[in-house]
């Protein structure tokens, strides 16, 4: 199934039972509200609003390490590299005094706490939302039902894909080919390489047929369509999805007056 | 001359473009899960991927509203599998990655798209795509102060080397799908 391929971590936390449609909502307003977030003092409560999200998910630390191995690297290499290209490159002076400037440091900081803020954001809406509820979501959300359907069946395709491209690689084997390397994953990486094609072409000629198989079933001939998970907004919902609302307002307000004040 | 609806004359939200959004993307994403971890040492992250080649066929086979999402949505789910997050203007440059070469149905003639002049055009729009793609991300990072803070970051970090083994990765592979997707459909009814 498509399910195990994507992180979803099952749980019964407040994040967890929220309705898809106001984590996508919140999530938008977030983003938003980070791009056009100009001050760290305004990318910090923004940051303090997402480590809120995620640990109302309760998502087990077992499940996650990964996740956040992976994000303090890029964290710890993007800071450490901010700090240095704005010290050797920008700042003028003695190398002691540029080192401790509080500016060189809000400079190199303000920009990972944002990728931070985004990543804790993103991270906790994909590990708490089932992906079957990605397109009734976006479907009950007022996207063409059309759009919707695009993402089930990609969801849908993934897990066949890769089973193709094992069976591809066997297919290969059986004719000669050995892929080199033995255990080393590089290698393995590498093997994967010649599938592109056999796998690319023989899945876009299945086009055709998935397409016909679908009108021949009637797909697309009703304008209006409906979706076998109905979605509910309760009051936790309508609160998140109105919080968001005025997040993005508040920020965006921010913004304009900060470029009105200040046009340079 | 192979017969069917090639690009322009399909619907755009028809079953079979439809189908093609969700195969691309499936496709981009299989790919990517196992490439995502082909690093780059010394970027922010950017990985060696043959797979970008995917959404750039899809875009000049389909259009550029197929490549768009193919490369766009793949990106999406293939971070989604491979650490549980995304970045939005990543996805919308490897949207690009996609879109860009679909414009070859607005330049060309559709008796064209698998002769010499299809291939060079091929080539050339998948160059350009590399570089518009991954410009768009990279600079994105930094106008939107995602995680760097200076131009040069973004151009020796994220810019220059994802847009080199891109536009490698797509300039090889690409003609080579086109090519081989022009020998397995001819002779076949209502395909390109």
């Amino acid at each position: 199934m498509s399910t195990r391929f994507i992180k979803y971590v099952e749980g019964d936390s407040t994040v967890h039972k929220l309705d898809p449609r106001a984590k996508l909502t919140f999530l938008f307003f977030l983003v938003s509200s980070l791009t056009v977030s100009y001050h760290i003092f305004l990318v910090i409560p923004l940051l303090l609003i997402s480590l809120l999200f995620y640990f109302l998910a309760k998502l087990p630390w077992n499940k996650t390490k990964g996740t956040w191995k992976f994000i303090l690297t890029i964290i710890l290499v993007l800071s450490l590299l901010n700090y240095l290209t704005i010290v050797l490159l920008y700042s003028k002076g003695p190398l002691t005094e540029v080192l401790t400037s509080p500016d060189a440091l809000r400079r190199a900081l303000t920009p990972v706490l944002k990728l931070l803020a985004l990543a804790v954001a993103t991270v906790t809406v994909v590990f708490t939302t089932p992906p079957n509820l990605y397109a009734p979501a976006l479907g009950q959300m007022g996207f063409p039902y059309k759009a919707a359907y695009i993402i089930q069946l990609a969801l849908r395709y993934i897990p066949e894909f890769i089973a193709e491209m094992n069976k591809t690689l066997e297919a290969q084997m059986a004719r000669g080919f050995r892929p080199r390397g033995g255990r080393n994953p590089l290698a393995k990486l590498f093997s994967i390489i010649p599938l592109v094609v056999p796998v690319t072409i023989s899945a876009t000629l299945s086009i055709y047929d998935i397409a016909d198989s679908m009108e021949l079933r009637g797909f697309g001939e009703e304008s209006c369509h409906t979706w076998y998970r109905e979605l509910k907004l309760t009051g936790k919902d309508k609160f998140l999805v109105i919080a968001s609302y005025f997040l993005g307002a508040v920020y965006i307000t921010l913004f304009i007056l900060n470029l009105i004040s200040s046009p340079s | 001359m192979l017969n069917g609806d090639v690009m322009s004359e399909r619907k755009l939200f028809s079953a079979t473009t439809l189908v093609a959004m969700g195969i691309g993307t499936a496709l981009y994403a299989a790919f990517n899960v196992f490439f995502n971890i082909l690093q780059i040492p010394g970027t922010q992250l950017v990985a060696v991927r043959p797979s970008v080649s995917i959404p750039m066929f899809f875009g000049y086979i389909f259009g550029p509203v197929v490549g768009f999402v193919s490369g766009f949505l793949g990106n999406v789910i293939s971070d989604a599998i491979s650490w549980g997050g995304f970045w939005w203007n990543w996805d919308v440059g490897n949207g690009l990655l996609g879109l860009i070469p679909g414009l070859a149905s607005y330049l060309i003639s559709k008796e064209d798209i698998f002769k010499k002049k299809g291939y060079i055009t091929c080539i050339l729009l998948v160059v350009i795509s590399s570089i518009v793609g991954m410009g768009f991300a990279a600079y994105t990072d930094y106008i939107f102060g995602y995680g760097i803070s200076t131009i040069e970051e973004a151009t020796y970090a994220l810019f220059l080397p994802a847009a080199v083994t891109d536009a490698i990765n797509g300039a090889i592979i690409t003609p080579i799908l086109v090519a081989a997707y022009a020998s397995a459909a001819k002779g076949r009814a209502r395909r390109v």
